[in-house]
């Protein structure tokens, strides 16, 4: 499908266009076509802007280039600052994140739930509440187990599990499949197939290629924003209330632009990964999908599982060691890349300097960290030697290839973190929610502290990393704390 | 920042490191390579366009140098804070480039 509905800044409406809405959304991903949803269903008149552009499943090849350079912020090319850098990717475009990521769906782990609401003193908050909306989401993004045998990349992860002991799982996707379909069939439940159309359908005004430049603020209410439109035009956008669903990293970059303060942009919490590429006799890789399966056994603090892997990502995961490791390249077909993410004790910034447009982020790894990628490398080498590689190239300057258990040793003993190419796509925590406003950004239902009518319900909002992908608990939290804003405004309430 | 173009002090590093990374890739290839490395670089975020910036014009001063080919292998053979960090984004994204693009390219850069 493409675009719905009409872009009320069309051109030809005026020149500086202003609009108005009751309720405007600042983003389409998880969080911002949640909110719209749940919104425009009850009634109301919601307006979603987007800064990227609308683009139909298909249009791009999954995992490519050419997807970086449609669907992400900066062509995918982003890094948090620090000793390692953390690069990281964020989406922009209709459905943010939703429609770029692997698809896998975690729910929020009850332990971490209740942490949550015991450390942020999170009123409210009932994790059989959000196991519930957990269940919503799931039938609403048709949450399931992926059909047919899974990929050879993911065969090989539970069969080095199996062989270990070491616990394992298929991940269900949000994926539909038509009958009898295979696993590479499956068609992306994301938020431009699932919640955009239908709030869309239900009233909602969505209008892409619209940056948010800033929000007006007077006193202690969010009065309008500015937004520039891609084809130059300025405009405004009137209204009662505003919810700000950027992400990690725009939210609290936008939130700065506007003169917010308080405990903005100063939490950031990632999951640090660190990959290798490992070569098997057979043909393994599969340039289209990514393997369903992850190894828990050390979870929460750390997480196996693998990447997209199609023959650019191979050799970029062997560049680290290009002078060594380049003439396997030539073995793409029998490569894949696989991840070792761990729950970092770690904290980061994301901060607006005034005449920049985007915000300098940093994240600085505690030393636990660095020891915790140092053992989640060298047990992920081992995982992939037991399930049959003959061969693991570890992507790290100075790293040695590794083709059997004695050669663990010297990987470990060439380790340095700082040398170590550390990326994440799970960023949060930015505005994180509660009522200690000591620590916390906004509220115990995503309503900024200090604010009447200026609310944030992204991923930001996460008081910390969750240890599993957060999208699950991005949506849970979403519809939660959208449901809370409607039944406050009907009972003209406000909580918190 | 976005009006800053990069081609003039991102390509010729990124066309004498693929000289060294990938000595055999046919000469349209390569300058097809550096033209995406630089657009990526165009369209990094400011803060970091600027860093990036800062290094490359140090880089582009040094190959401009007699034996600055030289000294650019040697730079990108190791792990040198600031300047391998730039390197290491530039050969990130053209041996990307190279095998979504050309998956059969031989490890030199020549048609495999």
């Amino acid at each position: 499908m493409s675009a719905p509905g009409t872009d009320p800044f069309a051109a030809g409406t005026r020149s500086d266009p202003v609009i108005d809405a009751e309720v405007l959304v600042i983003g389409s991903g998880a969080g911002g076509a949640t909110t719209a949803v749940v919104l425009a269903e009850a009634g109301v008149d919601v307006l979603v802007l987007e800064e990227g552009t609308w683009v139909d499943q298909g249009e791009v090849t999954p995992y490519s280039l050419d997807q970086m350079d449609h669907q992400y912020r900066s062509g995918g090319v982003t890094v948090a600052f620090g000793l390692p850098s953390v690069a990281y990717t964020e989406g922009r475009c209709a459905g943010g994140g939703t429609e770029v990521n692997s698809g896998l769906y975690r729910r929020p782990p009850v332990d971490v739930l209740e942490r949550w609401r015991h450390d942020a003193r999170i009123v409210d908050f009932d994790p059989d509440h959000l196991a519930g909306l957990a269940d919503r989401v799931e039938a609403d993004l048709s949450v399931g187990p992926v059909p047919g045998a899974p990929t050879a990349a993911s065969e090989a992860l539970r069969r080095g599990a199996e062989r270990l002991g070491w616990i394992h799982d298929e991940i269900p996707r949000w994926m539909a499949y038509a009958p009898g379909a295979n696993a590479d069939e499956g068609v992306r439940q994301s938020m431009t197939r699932t919640y955009l159309p239908r709030a869309v359908a239900a009233g909602a005004r969505l209008a892409t290629g619209c940056r948010v430049d800033r929000i007006e603020m007077q006193g202690r209410r969010a009065r309008r924003a500015w937004v520039t439109l891609d084809d130059g035009r300025r405009g405004c956008v009137r209204f009662r209330h505003v919810f700000v669903c950027g992400g990690a990293i725009q939210t609290p970059a936008l939130l700065q632009r506007s003169g917010v303060r308080g405990n903005i942009g100063s939490n950031l919490a990632v999951h640090p990964t660190v990959k290798l590429a490992a070569r098997f006799p057979e043909h393994i890789n599969d340039p289209t999908e990514v393997p369903v399966h992850q190894v828990k056994e050390f979870a929460p603090d750390l997480s196996f599982g693998g990447s997209a892997s199609n023959p650019g990502l191979v050799a970029l995961a062997l560049t680290d060691q290009w002078a060594t490791f380049a003439p396997a390249v030539r073995d793409w077909e029998r490569m894949s890349v696989y991840y070792a993410a761990i729950t970092s004790e770690g904290r980061g910034s994301v901060r607006s300097i005034p005449g920049f447009r985007d915000p300098v982020v940093t994240y600085r790894l505690s030393g636990s960290d660095r020891e915790l990628l140092r053992s989640g490398l060298a047990r992920l080498a081992l995982l992939a030697l037991t399930a049959g590689a003959d061969t693991v190239f570890p992507s790290f300057r100075g790293a040695p290839a590794v083709h059997d258990r004695a050669d663990l040793a010297d990987m470990n003993a060439a380790w340095s973190a700082a040398r170590a190419s550390v990326m994440t796509v799970h960023l949060c925590s930015t505005v994180p929610m509660g009522e200690d406003r000591a620590t916390c950004g906004a509220n115990s239902f995503g309503r900024v502290h200090g604010y009447r009518n200026l609310w944030v319900n992204d991923a930001s909002l996460l008081p910390s990393a969750p240890g599993v992908n957060p999208q699950g608990t991005v949506m849970a939290f979403a519809l939660r704390n959208a449901e809370i804003f409607l039944a406050d405004e009907a009972n003209g309430a406000t909580r918190g | 920042m976005r009006s800053v173009r990069s081609h003039l002090i991102v390509s010729p590093v990124a066309h004498d490191l693929l000289l060294i990374d990938l000595p055999a890739l046919p000469v349209d290839r390569r300058h097809e390579v550096v033209t995406f490395a630089c657009r990526r670089i165009d369209h990094l975020p400011t803060p970091t366009k600027v860093g990036v910036l800062a290094v490359a014009v140090v880089l582009r001063c040094l190959i401009a140098a007699p034996g600055g080919r030289r000294v650019l292998g040697l730079l990108a053979a190791r792990p040198v804070p600031l300047l391998g960090e730039y390197l290491r984004l530039l050969r990130s994204l053209t041996a990307a480039y190279v095998w979504e693009h050309w998956p059969a390219t031989a490890p030199d850069g020549g048609r495999a």
